[in-house]
């Protein structure tokens, strides 16, 4: 690692989940092994397939949040990621006006679809209702980029603001190129993180037709495990170059040390451990960790039958003998896939395992599988010193995008 | 599975469509290739899936295809035990 570079804090947190609005609830029901999937909330949950998903709260009501000449600008998708940048920069107490602050700010949102609860909703319009006109802000509620302008309004950040598309890995590549900012020194501070909101039925209908779905509960790593859970959320993060937030007298929550990226440039959905462990191993180097400096992996962990030993193969191929010493666990068997949002909701749970040395379990594993044969920390929280953890997201397309983080 | 006699023309279709997902003649699809024999995998194997769905207007049970061990005569069963399923059905696919 290059001396001279900036190093990034992590100095505030949020999270909009199906544990409900903020990043506590959310780190204390993984921690606590307690899952939020339940039955699927759907006008149309009688026609389809799926029965379970991971949902917010169906108390969660945008009424009560923004006001009534902002809502109509918002996608589910927005609000989620509006909620959860709101607390995040609360937790860091930011001044974005002091010293102008906020033209040193940028905002980097991953997203796997956008606004696909507005697109749906004017589709219906258009095909079903017969329709000749479509509502005038649909363009600009369901554009990927929408969660990241609306932060930056709310705000006042006017440094680079964009969107981030890289499917179910979107949310660590939003916070890696938020990163790369600031140690580019592009900007003193980064609002980062992932929001996905698309239980719309042609959703459901296109994850169906992937039959990637379990039709239960999500069971990561155990041999009787029947595919994903969706889910949906939104988690952001207040990124900080490290000198900025000592220099304000900031709570460093954990430092994000590295970050790595790569491309199986293989097959569309199937996944390749070798592109995987790439990215793990960069990762570690961009940190400057060795392997064995590592506690504990969060897991992409989707609980399908091809993730699952894939990615166990890839940390054996990144990690060596070191592979069996590490804790590894998926918390998608508690919060579900949120998709584009997982890698931010999951970092809420790495943070957590970084301040509290407890690492949060792998539910629902009930029965060993000999492909996959780590220490999956199954079904309850361990209380162990984390020095350093990383962050797995892997997508279709072969995506691949990992985060590296030390302790504060 | 289905203890009727196998309707020819049924199968005949089936193995079209097979056919033509893999590429390959329908007299070339022996009935114990397995699939994965055939190259069929990933994308291609659900994509087969929504083929035989489309085309036979069934819905197949969610687990219903090991890509890895399952033959051609497999899904010949399984499309036959769909149809036979379908609501209004009496007995083995008309």
């Amino acid at each position: 690692m290059n001396p001279q570079r900036r190093r990034v804090a992590i100095t505030g947190m949020g999270a909009v989940s199906p544990y409900g609005e903020g990043a506590d609830p959310l780190w204390q029901g993984l921690r606590d092994g307690i899952g939020a999937i339940g039955p699927l909330r759907h006008p149309a949950s009688a026609q389809v397939r799926i029965k379970m998903a991971a949902q917010v709260p169906e108390s969660f009501d945008p009424s009560c949040q923004f006001a009534e000449n902002v809502l109509p600008l918002l996608d589910r998708t927005s609000q989620f990621a509006l909620l959860a940048a709101r607390e995040a920069i609360t937790q860091a107490g930011l001044d974005f006006t002091a010293n102008d602050l906020g033209r040193r700010t940028a905002v980097v949102i991953g997203t796997g679809v956008g606004g696909e609860g507005t697109r749906d909703e004017q589709s219906r319009r258009i095909y079903a209702e017969g329709s000749v006109r479509m509502h005038p802000l649909t363009i600009v509620r369901m554009m990927p980029n929408a969660p990241a302008c609306q932060i930056s309004m709310a705000y006042g950040l006017r440094g680079p603001a964009f969107g981030v598309v890289g499917a179910c890995a979107s949310s660590n590549h939003a916070l890696a190129q938020a990163a790369l900012l600031i140690r580019a020194g592009l900007a003193d501070v980064a609002i980062a993180g992932g929001t996905e909101a698309c239980f719309t039925l042609s959703g459901l209908r296109a994850w169906e037709a992937m039959r990637v779905l379990s039709d239960e509960t999500c069971r990561p790593f155990s041999s009787n495990r029947r595919g994903l859970v969706l889910g949906e959320g939104a988690g952001v993060f207040v990124l900080e170059a490290m000198e900025h937030a000592q220099a304000r007298g900031a709570v460093t929550l954990a430092e994000l040390a590295g970050v790595g990226m790569t491309a199986d440039a293989g097959d569309i959905a199937a996944p390749d451990p070798a592109g995987a462990a790439a990215a793990m191993a960069q990762a570690l180097e961009d940190a400057d960790l060795s392997a064995a400096d590592v506690d504990y992996i969060n897991a992409h962990g989707t609980g399908t039958r091809a993730n699952d030993p894939s990615e166990t193969q890839a940390i054996h191929r990144a990690f060596g003998g070191h592979a069996r010493k590490l804790m590894v666990s998926s918390t998608k068997s508690m919060h579900g896939h949120a998709l584009g949002a997982s890698g931010a909701l999951e970092l809420i749970a790495v943070l957590g395992a970084l301040r509290e040395d407890t690492v949060p379990p792998t539910a629902n594993l009930d029965e060993a599988d000999p492909a996959c044969d780590l220490d999956y920390v199954p079904n309850t929280a361990r209380k162990k010193h984390v020095r350093a953890a990383l962050s797995n997201s892997f997508a279709f397309g072969g995506l691949n995008a990992v985060l590296a983080l030390k302790r504060a | 599975m289905n203890a009727v006699p196998i309707d020819e023309p049924i199968r005949d279709r089936i193995v079209a469509v097979i056919a033509r997902q893999v590429n390959l003649e329908p007299a070339a699809l022996h009935p114990e290739a397995t699939l994965k024999s055939l190259g069929i995998a990933s994308l291609d194997a659900i994509e087969l899936i929504f083929d035989l769905e489309e085309h036979f207007d069934i819905t197949f049970p969610e687990d219903s295809a090991d890509f890895n061990t399952d033959t051609v005569q497999h899904l010949i069963d399984a499309v036959e035990q769909a149809l036979a399923n379908r609501p209004g059905e009496t007995g083995a696919a008309a």
